[in-house]
């Protein structure tokens, strides 16, 4: 019994007792009385055994800043059986880009995210509300004092991601720029080439 | 050209757009007003049904495009073209919509790939954590401070809802019970009394089906308004704490909303 196998089941057990609260590296470390390092380490090992042991069910992921044990997504259907109705209620086109928005260009008014769409985004906006998705996070100077948007942790939660870093870039006005430089290159290539306007 | 769109399919008249500069192979740096614009317009009359909030700004955007076409009609005069870098024309009465439509793009693809990360994410499942407040100590418990808003109360109210969604028994059956806000009011004071006073959020929802969570929800932030009770959080998106304040109050407001 090495002492990283230890420490391997006593993060396990941890792990087990706060379900979807998760840990972070830094509270482990506090809690096993461990370096950090050593914790980073023996989380990695317990990662990529239990993610190579397919006779086990669950392991380790980093959601939202804090590690936690999860099913393993090949066993969604196994998992589903249990749920009577398993019907998940995901986000409407509309809300999906209010929060697109909100989660890029945060902190944001709700007029801001109205402009760039170019429609009423209240309700959206309060669905969002509701879900936890997204929240008050100031308000903006001047008159009317705007209320100001920004993601929550349960956005990175129901998402998956670990920090709001995680996001996927944004597309690249860039790329639309350069095929449209091509294009005109070819188009005047073209006219100057067989004399068709 | 008989080609049928439901409108609902769209999140808006920039959309509409895209879809329409996407199906005739326009490039958005060159977008030919005309067709455009008579395109759009009977996308429009094609609506059959449609909001009347909803359907203001399509036509916001109808006269909008109306006014980009005509402003190209119009002859650029001489006068106007004494800046050399307006030899050729002037400003193109396009560019701010050009503008908009791309900037517009990119969230809706940023959309796409946050519906991805949404179906990936529902294929894994995590626990509730195990209750351990019976092991915690009462110094613990009173570490709280007072700064609990709507948002925080409604991220709790959605971890909640989360956490009951997999607990459901394999099998229910269904009783409709008809009580008020303010009959769980008394409930849940009294659950309070019966902890001494204070409890966690969650020690609050012991009932399993969602009109009762919503009910006791709805409750609990009627207590909060008359000061019956306190609600405080340690910490950003840490467990509230619910905390009885006082016994008794005025049933004096009939505007409950009942269940």
């Amino acid at each position: 019994m090495t002492k990283t196998m230890m420490l391997q089941s006593r993060i396990e057990a941890l792990l087990f007792v706060v379900g979807d609260d998760g840990l972070t590296i830094k509270q482990l470390s506090q809690l096993l009385g461990e370096p950090e390092e050593l914790v980073v380490q023996a989380m990695e090992e317990l990662r990529t055994t239990s993610e190579e042991d397919l006779a086990r069910g669950i392991t380790v992921k980093e959601i939202a800043g804090v590690y936690q044990l999860i099913t393993k997504s090949e066993l969604a259907d196994t998992i589903q059986r249990l749920v009577e109705n398993p019907t998940v209620q995901s986000l409407s086109q509309a809300s999906l880009e209010v929060l697109a928005i909100v989660a890029y260009k945060q902190p944001i008014t709700r007029v801001a995210i109205e402009d760039l769409r170019g429609v009423k985004c209240e309700r959206p906006i309060q669905t969002l509300a509701s879900r936890g998705l997204v929240k008050e996070v100031g308000r903006s100077e001047g008159t009317g004092r705007a209320i100001l948007y920004g993601t929550t942790k349960e956005f990175l939660n129901y998402f998956g991601l670990n920090s709001i870093e995680e996001m996927p870039p944004l597309p690249d006005e860039e790329l639309v720029e350069t095929e449209q430089e091509t294009d005109l290159f070819m188009t005047k290539f073209q006219e100057t080439f067989s004399g068709v306007k | 050209m008989s080609y049928e769109v439901k409108l609902e399919a769209f999140s808006g008249p920039l959309d509409l757009l895209l879809h329409l500069i996407h199906r005739l192979e326009i490039d958005i740096y060159d977008i030919p007003m005309a067709e455009i614009t008579q395109q759009y317009i009977d996308h429009i009359h094609a609506m059959q049904v449609l909001e009347l909030n909803e359907a203001s700004e399509y036509l916001v955007m109808a006269a909008t495009l109306l006014a980009i076409k005509s402003r190209m009609l119009l002859p650029i005069h001489e006068g106007e073209l004494e800046d050399a870098e307006l030899e050729v024309d002037g400003p193109d009465p396009r560019e701010e919509l050009v503008q908009r439509l791309i900037e517009y793009k990119k969230y809706k693809e940023a959309a796409s790939s946050l519906q991805e990360l949404e179906t990936d994410r529902a294929q894994v499942f995590t626990r509730p954590p195990a209750d351990l407040s019976e092991l915690a100590s009462d110094e613990q418990m009173a570490l709280f401070d007072l700064n609990v808003n709507i948002f925080d109360m409604l991220g709790a109210f959605q971890k909640l809802m989360r956490r009951k969604k997999l607990k459901k028994p394999l099998r229910t059956t269904v009783a409709r019970q008809e009580r008020s806000v303010k009959d769980q009011m008394r409930s849940v004071v009294d659950t309070l009394r019966s902890t001494g006073g204070r409890a966690s959020f969650f020690e609050l929802f012991p009932y399993e089906d969602k009109p009762t969570l919503i009910l006791t929800f709805l409750s609990l932030l009627e207590l909060m308004k008359r000061q019956v009770v306190i609600v405080e959080q340690n910490g950003n998106f840490e467990e509230l704490s619910v905390t009885l304040q006082k016994e008794e109050w005025d049933d004096d407001e009939n505007n409950d909303a009942t269940e």
